[in-house]
């Protein structure tokens, strides 16, 4: 597969601190690509070098083979932190400006307001919008030039549930046109639900990378519940539990390697309990997550 | 090029400060370079009070050509206003973070740069015409020749006119680059003047030689003082190779710390 992007040592220290520490990564074209890491664990700093406002201390990264140039960067669409445009101008002005600044065409500009629901407003000054209507203003005018590599740093904060399961469609609907998509973000369950990749940064340091679709490989577990006073107990003597934790009132069972939901089960069947509530859960980003950043101290 | 100066007008034309600024600036000039036999009719009048005549028409502020030197002269006084406005247009993509932004969508920082000099260029060229369009009309009110050839001399003052708005605004551009905040940066280009001539009359031996490539100096020396001559005083009524030279140095200096400043920062 075509590598989109490159990362090779790259650093950036702020004086004394270190906040990228030789990172090295490639995303490669079609992939939707999570960045994830606590806060100030040097994804905005990191996004900030590949845009070209950040210099990097040491280290290089190539876009598409190419060394960065700015001509570059007007084929990337991105939001970096926070939505950034003239207080005083228009919705509309403002996208006419960044269509001057990427030198594509401005009949783009009524197709991305459209699709982020800002036609109505597109005339009010920028001030005067939500936080919202600013995070998705700024959506529109990544997607301006139509272009290869998507870049986002947090696009649903601030926005409503819709705005944000909208965001998490427009993402998918993006990627399915084979585009690249990198998305640095603290909602795990979203980058669960859209990205076919990630990687974990902490304190400048690249502890994980891989696709998201093995993190819920491994062990199972199941969660159990069933109208019987030693619920635990019996849960406990089944062979193939690993451990039983009580969670949200119900049972939480982690098996062992090669043990299934189905095995568990037959084994309560025998034992003559009748299962209220049976389900085989995948191991949510959010705990590997967590897991991944415990263990890379 | 022109594609760059368009994105810097694309971003002021739509702010009203822009507007506000840059009308108080075109009027003022215009009304004071026009105005000046009024005010000499005004000095004559008051003077008479005093018993003093005054013959205001033995004075040719506006005859050809001596209108060309008395009107780019008064008019470099104005260039604090638009240098104001120069600074406000650089400190704005900080405040807003828009030079990020920029960047980030694709302009280089040299090109971000250039669209702010090509700015400063257009403003230059917009004052030079202002005064040239005043001083020939009035010139053509009140001189008593007005044959071409007393008109065609002494034009030179317009290329160092341009040449002093131009490094002025330069100076701006750098000091909003340097420090980023429109407030100290507007009091700084207030105060240069002033800290300039304080340490101008502080200098001992030999360093009272660099006297003339001091920056403001060299700025304002491009067009002399030419008022002296209706006192029957020598001028200079040239524009000096030196102070070009000197004023043209500074231009360049003016522009590539502003271009080191960007090129080094994290923006
Ligand atoms: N301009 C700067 N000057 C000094 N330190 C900085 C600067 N920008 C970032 N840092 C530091 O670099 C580290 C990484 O910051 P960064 O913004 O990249 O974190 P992040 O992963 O994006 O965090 P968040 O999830 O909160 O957005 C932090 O410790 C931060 O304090
Ligand atoms: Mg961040």
């Amino acid at each position: 597969m075509e590598t989109v992007l490159s990362i090779k040592g790259l650093t950036k220290n702020f004086g004394r601190l270190c906040a990228v520490n030789k990172l090295n990564l490639e995303v490669k074209r079609g992939q939707v690509f999570g960045m994830l890491g606590p806060n100030g664990s040097g994804k905005t700093t990191t996004l900030g070098m590949l845009m070209g406002v950040t210099n990097p201390t040491s280290g290089e990264f190539s876009w598409f083979g190419e060394t960065p140039t700015h001509h570059l960067r007007k084929k990337i669409g991105a939001v970096l932190e926070h939505p950034i445009f003239y207080p005083y101008l228009s919705g509309q002005k403002n996208l006419e400006l960044n269509a001057l600044v990427k030198q594509c065409d401005a009949r783009n500009i009524p197709n991305v307001l459209d699709l982020v629901e800002l036609t109505d407003r597109r005339n009010d000054k920028y001030k005067t919008y939500s936080l919202g209507m600013k995070q998705r203003l700024a959506i529109a005018s990544a997607l301006l030039n139509d272009p290869t590599v998507l870049i986002l740093d947090e696009p649903t904060n601030g926005l409503d549930p819709m705005g944000i399961a909208e965001i998490r469609e427009l993402i998918k609907k993006i990627a399915a046109n084979g585009k690249t998509i990198i998305l640095a973000s603290h909602l795990l369950d979203e980058v669960q639900k859209v990205c076919t990749h990630f990687a974990v940064l902490k304190r400048g340091n690249l502890i994980h990378t891989g696709p998201v679709n093995e993190v819920g490989q491994g062990e199972e577990r199941v969660e159990v519940n069933a109208e019987v006073e030693n619920l635990n107990e019996v849960l406990r003597g089944f062979s193939g539990t690993a451990t039983v934790q009580r969670e949200n009132g119900f049972y939480e069972v982690t098996l062992r390697e090669n043990f299934h939901g189905k095995d568990l089960n037959r084994f309560l069947f025998d034992q003559g309990i009748t299962a209220s509530h049976l389900v085989t859960r995948k191991k949510s980003l959010e705990k590997h997550f967590l897991e991944i950043l415990a263990d890379g101290k | 090029m022109l594609h760059l100066l368009k994105i810097d007008l694309k971003k002021l034309t739509s702010y009203r400060t822009f507007w506000v600024v840059c009308g108080l600036y075109f009027v003022t000039l215009a009304f004071t370079t026009a105005s000046g036999m009024e005010f000499l009719k005004w000095l004559a009048n008051k003077s008479s009070e005093f018993g003093a005549s005054v013959n205001i028409n033995r004075i040719p502020l506006y005859h050809f050509p001596d209108v060309w030197q008395n009107l780019t002269f008064i008019s470099g006084f104005f260039k604090l206003v638009l240098a104001i406005m120069v600074v406000i247009s650089v400190t704005n993509e900080y405040t807003y973070r828009t030079v990020r932004q920029n960047i980030i969508d694709g302009l280089s920082r040299w090109e971000f740069l250039q669209s702010k000099i090509l700015t400063n260029v257009l403003l230059s060229f917009m004052s030079v015409a202002m005064v040239f369009i005043i001083g020939f009309v009035t010139g053509l009110i009140y001189s008593p020749s007005t044959s071409i050839q007393y008109a065609i001399q002494d034009l030179e003052f317009f290329p160092a006119y341009l040449l002093e708005v131009f490094a002025f605004l330069s100076y701006a551009l750098m000091i909003g680059f340097l420090v980023q905040r429109s407030g100290l940066t507007i009091i700084i280009l207030m105060l240069s003047h002033m800290i300039e001539a304080i340490i101008k009359v502080n200098l001992k031996g030999w360093a009272i030689e660099l006297k003339p490539i001091f920056p403001m100096e060299s700025i304002s020396n491009l067009v002399p003082m030419p008022f002296a001559r209706y006192a029957f005083q020598e001028i200079q009524d040239y524009v000096s190779l030196n102070s070009v030279a000197i004023a043209l140095v500074w231009v360049f200096l003016f522009n590539y710390l502003s271009y080191l400043k960007l090129k080094r920062s994290d923006i």
